[in-house]
């Protein structure tokens, strides 16, 4: 539902800023465009950024209509400074039950040197296939940063990839894994 | 309980001594054995003989009995008949004993009115019809109570005839003594014809009218015969049960004390009568035996009762108990039994636990056991539950409600299915996590549009289906199937590592090639590198090859030949290859030699091609000089083919 702004806020304006790794720079530069239209122009809000800072603001301004859209767009495009494509992160703008979650491969098991490089590559696959056939068989969105995981998708979904995920770490190989989220998704998919 | 033989023994020598004297005396006719015998005999067989001798005497005795009743000195009155008739309907023994008291005290009654005649008559109707109804009694008893009966009047005989004598079995209409006038009475119109009104007993007692009514007992100062009781004779007897006295007694005697000890048992029955009756048992017995009799029945009890009873009455024989008194007694009788039966051992079945040792063989078979049954008995069959079933089984044919199994069918999934449904994409999604998400929501919103054009395909569909099962009704029922495809099926023949990385379905290794038929396997059996072979593999190598070019090199030289033969002008256009090698060959041999090609032959067309020409072959010229001299030291060399022989 739309929230608007109240009267004390909607004189100030609120700003949110998101910080702005070095690798994810040029990448930001590339797509700009992509990234500000959707901001501007369906969520009605005003976007910057701040190259002294190296951060890119988001603001309120009269013509917004409600209030979630600034924590859209702040999530929009934190979900590419994190990693993702400028069409996946948009699907968090277009629909509500989308969710970012983060973890790190040291969380599931402590790992260290070669198994936590292992763990990975196990991870990712040959060629990123593993990662992919995770992604489509979950229908979510998986950044693998060094040791740290990023996942984008409806709820269900984020515990799946999650869990597919953990097997890999813990050990499991990957035709195991794909069996298991296999299922799991057959499941999921009669129920709707 | 013991067999005492000494007085066993006693019996039988008195038994025999009175049999004998019995026979001797010759009143009573009949009767095969002259005496008794006892030398060896059981008691059986004695008791047989006695019987023999017995049915003779009761013979006898009936028809004694029978000429008496017909005697016209006895008229049988009518009017008296009908309440005799009326008491008569009875069957049991008190009542007619009762009977007779009735009928004796109105025969009394009427011989006060001096009509001894009608009494006479009466009393021997009432002989008749007690006899009867003796007769008409079940043959348990194996005596005749009819000899008992006459008997018992015989020996009244001498007994004075006492009216007004009251006795403990008077009764409202029997009175004792005035049966026994009676009878005595009778006696003496069959000894006397005449002068029975006029003789006058003088042993008999004077009673006014008012004692006959009167029930209660009086003691009178005077004692009939009949009162006289073994207190009389002998002192006071113990009250032992095991009395061991066995009076040596007539047949009749014995016949007696069976017919009291039936009577005894039939009287058991009936409580009222039960004292009264001892009393007559008991004066009877009591006038016969001079001493207590006992005797080895089965029956103890009751001989213990009768013994009990003798002594009871032993006591106060001439006192008439009140009701109470007689209750009391019931009462304190009953008492002992019980406390007995208390203080005796219990019966097996009331002992608690009992095992099977403790109880005797097969006992329980006898007993209804009760217990708790821990499984669900199986139901009873009984018409009313078939009759219940069928109605049952009625309703569901009419109902149609069978019980059918349903075939459970096994969901039969094809591989190629079940891919169908989860396609595991290894590859970088095309569309964006959005586009996917919006492709989701288009699906779920579009069904509900696919569903209103369906039944128009539906529709469409039915038809035709209807319209071509006509047609091949009309034409095509003699239907060949299609021959089948052979399938193809692709075996690659990659390493089973690689096809089990792609996870999806289950491979076997069984689609690939197996190895023989990839590479053909050595004779020998494995595959050496040319540092293990052997010599002597080296060399099978080495012939097979040589073998195998020999055949090719054959096989091909047989086809040109046929080719040449064949089609000759084909046959000389060999190709270039071969030619050359032709010319080689020929050269190398020495059977030709190439001619050199100088280019004389060329159509020179310029002055330059001309000198160019010129300046070629001069140089050539000089090569060849050269050449020379290299040839001349190759041919020193040998060759192979010169040295050919």
């Amino acid at each position: 539902p739309a929230v608007s702004l109240s009267p004390r806020q909607a004189g100030k304006g609120e700003m949110r800023k998101i910080p702005v790794p070095a690798n994810r720079y040029t990448p930001l530069k590339e797509n700009w465009m992509k990234i500000f239209t959707p901001i501007v122009e369906h969520l009605q809000l005003q976007i910057r950024f701040n190259l002294k800072t190296r951060n890119v603001e988001i603001k309120t301004c009269q013509e917004t209509k409600d209030l979630s859209a600034l924590t859209k767009a702040a999530d929009f495009v934190k979900a590419f400074i994190l990693g993702f494509q400028v069409e996946d992160a948009l699907a968090l703008v277009r629909l509500d039950d989308l969710f970012l979650e983060s973890f790190e491969v040291t969380d599931v098991k402590p790992l260290k040197g070669d198994h936590l490089s292992r763990a990975i590559g196990r991870i990712a696959g040959k060629g990123g296939k593993t990662k992919f056939t995770i992604e489509n068989v979950t229908r979510t969105r998986i950044v693998l940063a060094d040791a740290k995981i990023h996942i984008l998708g409806s709820f269900q979904n984020i515990k799946m990839a999650r869990t597919a995920i953990c097997n890999l770490i813990l050990g499991s190989p990957p035709s195991k894994v794909y069996g298991n989220i296999r299922t799991v998704a057959s499941r999921a998919a009669e129920r709707f | 309980l013991s067999v005492q033989d000494g007085l066993a023994a006693d019996f039988r020598a008195m038994t025999k001594t009175l049999y004998d004297l019995n026979k001797g005396s010759n009143i009573v006719r009949g009767g095969p054995l002259k005496e008794l015998v006892i030398e060896n005999f059981d008691e059986e067989q004695i008791w047989q003989q006695l019987e023999l001798q017995n049915n003779a005497v009761l013979d006898f005795f009936k028809k004694s009995i029978a000429r008496d009743a017909k005697d016209e000195d006895l008229c049988l009155l009518s009017d008296q008949e009908e309440d005799g008739s009326d008491a008569e309907t009875s069957s049991d023994k008190e009542l007619e004993d009762n009977i007779m008291e009735v009928e004796t005290e109105q025969m009394n009654v009427y011989t006060k009115d001096k009509d001894k005649t009608k009494a006479k008559e009466k009393q021997s109707k009432l002989k008749e019809n007690i006899m009867q109804n003796y007769s008409d009694e079940d043959s348990d008893i194996d005596f005749d109570i009819e000899a008992l009966e006459q008997q018992a009047k015989t020996a009244k005989e001498t007994t004075l005839r006492k009216k007004g004598r009251k006795s403990v079995v008077d009764d409202k209409f029997f009175k004792l003594a005035e049966m026994e006038a009676f009878l005595e009475h009778a006696e003496k119109e069959n000894s006397e014809d005449d002068d029975e009104e006029e003789d006058i007993n003088y042993f008999e007692d004077i009673i006014s009218d008012d004692e006959e009514d009167s029930e209660e007992a009086k003691v009178k100062p005077i004692k009939s015969s009949r009162d006289m009781t073994y207190k009389d004779f002998f002192d006071p007897v113990d009250d032992d049960d095991g009395d061991d006295d066995l009076v040596a007694n007539d047949a009749e005697e014995d016949q007696e004390e069976e017919a009291d000890s039936a009577i005894e048992e039939q009287n058991e029955e009936s409580m009222s009568e039960f004292e009264d009756m001892d009393e007559m048992v008991e004066h009877m017995r009591s006038k016969e035996a001079s001493k207590k009799v006992t005797f080895s029945l089965p029956d103890d009890s009751e001989t213990e009762d009768v013994t009990e009873v003798q002594s009871e009455k032993d006591i106060g024989p001439s006192e008439i108990k009140s009701s109470f008194e007689k209750r009391q007694e019931k009462m304190s009788k009953k008492i002992k039994s019980l406390e007995e039966g208390l203080l005796e051992e219990k019966p097996w079945q009331l002992k608690g636990e009992v095992t099977g040792q403790k109880r005797p063989e097969n006992s329980l078979l006898e007993e209804t056991v009760l217990f708790d049954h821990a499984v669900r008995m199986a139901p009873v069959i009984t018409e009313e539950t078939t009759f219940q079933l069928e109605d049952i089984i009625k309703q569901r044919i009419l109902d149609e409600a069978w019980d059918d199994v349903v075939p459970k069918e096994k969901p039969k999934e094809e591989a190629f299915e079940y891919k169908k449904r989860i396609s595991l994409d290894h590859e970088k999604s095309k569309l964006s996590l959005a586009e996917i998400y919006e492709q989701e929501y288009m699906k779920l919103h579009q069904q509900k549009t696919e569903e209103e054009e369906n039944p128009e395909h539906k529709e469409i569909q039915e038809m035709m289906d209807s319209l071509f099962q006509k047609l091949d009704a009309l034409c095509n029922f003699h239907f060949t199937p299609k021959p089948p495809v052979p399938e193809v099926k692709i075996v690659s023949n990659l390493p089973a590592i690689s096809m089990e990385e792609v996870a999806p379905v289950a491979v076997s290794d069984a689609a690939l090639l197996a190895p023989e038929e990839i590479k053909e396997k050595n004779k020998a059996g494995d595959v050496k590198t040319d540092a293990e072979k052997t010599p002597t593999d080296k060399k099978r190598e080495l012939r097979r090859k040589k073998l195998r070019k020999c055949m090719r090199r054959r096989e091909k030289e047989k086809r040109q030949k046929l080719l040449e033969k064949m089609k000759p002008e084909q046959g000389t256009k060999l190709s270039k290859k071969a030619a050359a090698a032709k010319l080689k060959r020929l050269t190398k041999e020495g059977k030709a030699s190439l001619l050199k090609d100088e280019g004389k032959d060329k159509a020179l067309k310029s002055s330059q091609a001309f000198f160019s020409q010129l300046q070629d072959q001069v140089r050539m010229q000089i090569k060849d000089a050269t050449k020379l001299k290299k040839k001349q030291k190759k041919e020193k060399a040998i060759s192979v083919h010169k040295l050919k022989l």
